[in-house]
């Protein structure tokens, strides 16, 4: 008798746990509810096991959104994902067949979930973020197809070659939907400069283009007033274009030749450029940031510690707006300098891809929401103002009507530089970029042999990623 | 017949056992025994998000080649060479001047210790970042305060610092938890032993390393192999600190598997370097077994 007991003691203890195990289908489904915090919502997307969208059930196609923190929400102590909860409601409505179940996640963690999601084939349909990993994801064959979304109005009311190019991969097929782009800038503190008697290094007027000798001025007059110049941010990888920007642009170098085929960064504006980052680091114009990430870079920025940042975007000036105006700092937008006074701009398009769950319904029901994310006649407009940028569409018209800062960094569109983010290896040349910017401002290497190095690696991740 | 009823017996005890084992069996298997097969079976393979190809030993031999994982090899064991003598030493010593006091006092000393353990790498980390900030970092201004450096050091930032600076966060997460366990196993050598070796004539440091010492070896052994795992798991720490930088002064093994399976989608060779990472701390961890669990006994 005891013997029965304790066997069905056993199984019962076993049943329990392996119920305990699943469990998935009696989770309550939070569709178009916001994440209700981002912890919680980090928390699912950590088990990504648990974030497949069911198949269809009852008539209704559900669908998953992943979305970084793109969309502004209505204010800093609004819960991530409360925007994206709207947005999804209103397009219930329309689609009552249609269910959308959100998850946000953030900027550090995120990519690595989504890397391991796609392994575990637990990825989402729609995922929001930018083609540097959404063409990464489409070259290695997870992505839907989106060419039926470019019709030819679309393409039209675009008209920018480079920036439609970015949604491409290298199948020529397209695979981000874009909604909205801006350029990456740098910005000063004006309190800083006029307190150092600098203002008159840049330029105010028109697209407030300025050259590399202006801005060596500016940091002379900076340090001469004891203001610590930007750090040159080193650390982590996220902002890495920013400062990439930075680095081509004083000695008009260029990361890859015109037809983004190879890294030519070696070039002689790239070494002269290192070389006198580093000049400007050993004489204290600005600071060796191997110890920051460019978020903190933009943190040093916002609280007074450095007069000028090379990350900056008009997100990023929406965002800190709060803590700019607490410490009494007017922040002013700059292209970057460059020799010729012509800069080359990096920009950020921020877009939308399917990635391919072996479910065309499921696929084509996301084409459907994504359509109405980016061309809703009410919401498109407000959607692409949340991001704090610029409509790809050139049919959205003037979204920030009187307001002469947006129109400034409007203005810079028309420099943007050839988009490498799509080259295949992007992601392993990523990592060999700062640790070279590391290696020349601790003098571990020459300016000429770090960058030599990096180019030859970096080519290198072009082959390996054949 | 008797034979065969206890056999019969037998079988089904065996049965319950196993059936008892059963749940605990299914997730250790399921998320310990199949993943690292898997890990093992895919280290011989190009795998990334395109898919797998057999290349053999390919990606060892690269391994071993790669300066980087080479830096990060050296970094690893620099960290274990630093971190485990000074945890187990500095632990001893404090378990050994607060065993004796009273309860309050005691528990004190374990809370102070205990909490950079149960506070969370995260959240310490992020302490830690603002100690060492370059610009307004409290560690900087006491030293300046104190006139002992003149200009603001990069700590996590500088080549000659960082390594030492992770070091050293690494030991403060690491002693709670030895100081814990030597306090409760100082506290259960016999009174008697000691109170004989003294009326022996036994100074205080015989009486350490002829009665106590020998009593804490499988303490010491518990300890030393933990933290010996711990340091050469090191990776959270390096992640939210320094990235590997400056220039991979501080990549640890852990943190370039995780930079190649998840930055560089690079899933064949980061599950090599987890296999020879697994390998190494085996044989270490048999070694300390051998060297430090064969004199327990008095």
């Amino acid at each position: 008798m005891r013997k029965i007991l304790s066997l069905g003691l056993a199984a019962a203890l076993l049943t329990t746990t392996l119920a305990g195990c699943g469990g998935g289908s009696g989770t309550a489904e939070t569709t178009a509810a916001p994440a209700a915090t981002t912890a919680a919502a980090e928390t699912k997307a950590a088990a990504p096991a648990e974030t497949k969208a069911p198949e269809a059930s009852g008539g209704a196609v559900e669908i998953t959104w992943w979305a970084f923190p793109t969309f502004a929400q209505d204010s800093a102590d609004t819960p991530a994902g409360t925007y994206e909860a709207e947005i999804i409601a209103a397009f219930e409505a329309k689609n009552p067949d249609v269910k959308v179940k959100l998850e946000t996640i953030d900027f550090t963690s995120g990519p690595e979930k989504i890397t391991a999601a796609i392994e575990a084939g637990t990825v989402c349909d729609v995922l929001f973020d930018a083609p540097g990993r959404i063409i990464s994801y489409a070259q290695n064959g997870k992505l839907v197809n989106l060419n039926d979304m470019f019709t030819d109005e679309y393409v039209k009311d675009v008209g920018n070659d480079a920036l439609l190019n970015s949604c491409k991969s290298d199948d020529g097929s397209y695979y981000m939907y874009p909604i909205s782009t801006a350029a990456f800038c740098m910005a000063v503190s004006k309190q800083a400069l006029e307190d150092a008697g600098a203002m008159d290094c840049i330029n105010m007027e028109g697209d407030r283009v300025w050259t590399t000798e202006k801005f060596e001025e500016m940091l002379g007059k900076l340090s001469a007033a004891g203001y610590n110049g930007a750090t040159v941010y080193c650390s982590g990888q996220g902002g890495d274009q920013g400062i990439r920007a930075f680095v081509t642009n004083i000695y008009d170098s260029q990361v890859t030749n015109d037809e983004v085929t190879e890294y030519t960064l070696n070039d002689e504006g790239g070494i002269k450029a290192l070389t006198k980052i580093k000049e400007w680091v050993d004489a204290g114009y600005m600071l060796n940031g191997s110890a920051y990430n460019g978020g903190e870079d933009v943190d040093q920025f916002v609280a007074g510690n450095t007069a000028f940042t090379t990350l900056w975007s008009p997100g990023l000036a929406s965002q800190r707006a709060d803590t700019l105006a607490e410490n009494g700092i007017e922040a002013i937008a700059l292209p970057f300098p460059s020799e010729d006074g012509v800069p080359e701009m990096e920009y950020l398009v921020n877009g939308f891809c399917i990635f391919d769950n072996g479910d065309a319904a499921r696929a084509e029901v996301s084409k459907k929401f994504i359509d109405f994310i980016c061309n809703d006649e009410e919401w498109g407009p407000k959607n692409v103002v949340r991001t704090s940028v610029f409509p790809v569409r050139q049919s959205m018209g003037d979204l920030y009507p009187g307001e002469a800062e947006m129109q400034f960094y409007a203005s810079l569109t028309k420099y943007y530089s050839p988009y490498y983010n799509t080259i295949k290896g992007f992601a392993e040349m990523r990592t060999y970029w700062f640790p070279m910017l590391q290696a020349v401002l601790n003098g571990d290497s020459t300016p000429e042999d770090a960058v030599n190095d990096f180019v030859t690696k970096a080519n290198q991740s072009i082959v390996n990623a054949q | 017949m008797k034979q065969s009823k206890f056999n019969k017996i037998r079988m089904r005890e065996t049965l319950v056992s196993y059936a008892f084992l059963a749940p605990a069996l299914f997730f250790f298997c399921t998320f310990v025994l199949v993943p690292m097969i898997m890990g093992v079976v895919t280290s011989f393979f190009r795998y990334n998000m395109k898919g797998m190809t057999f290349i053999g030993f390919d990606n060892y031999v690269n391994m071993f080649k790669d300066q980087v994982w080479q830096k990060s090899l050296v970094n690893t064991v620099i960290l274990v060479l630093g971190s485990v003598p000074i945890t187990v030493m500095f632990a001893l010593f404090v378990a050994a001047l607060t065993y004796e006091k009273n309860p309050i006092t005691r528990s004190f000393f374990r809370c102070v210790f205990f909490l950079p353990v149960v506070t969370g790498t995260v959240a310490v980390t992020v302490v830690w970042k603002w100690i060492y900030d370059p610009l307004n970092g409290i560690l900087n201004w006491l030293l300046k305060s104190m006139n002992i450096i003149q200009k603001n050091i990069m700590w996590t930032g500088d080549k000659k610092f960082a390594l030492w600076a992770i070091l050293i966060i690494l030991i403060t997460t690491s002693v709670g938890q030895p100081i814990i366990l030597y306090i409760a196993s100082l506290g259960n050598v016999p009174k008697d032993y000691v109170e004989a070796a003294a009326v022996d004539g036994a100074n205080d440091l015989q009486i350490f390393w002829k009665i106590k010492w020998p009593s804490l070896l499988p303490t010491t052994l518990y300890i030393v192999v933990i933290t010996t795992i711990n340091s050469f798991q090191c990776f959270s720490l390096i992640q939210l600190l320094t990235s590997g930088g400056p220039n991979y002064r501080t990549t640890t093994i852990m943190y370039y598997l995780y930079e190649n399976a998840f930055k560089r989608f690079e899933y064949g060779y980061a599950n090599a370097m987890g296999v020879v990472l697994a390998l190494m701390i085996g044989l270490i961890s048999f070694i300390q077994f051998k060297a430090l669990g064969s004199d327990v006994e008095y």
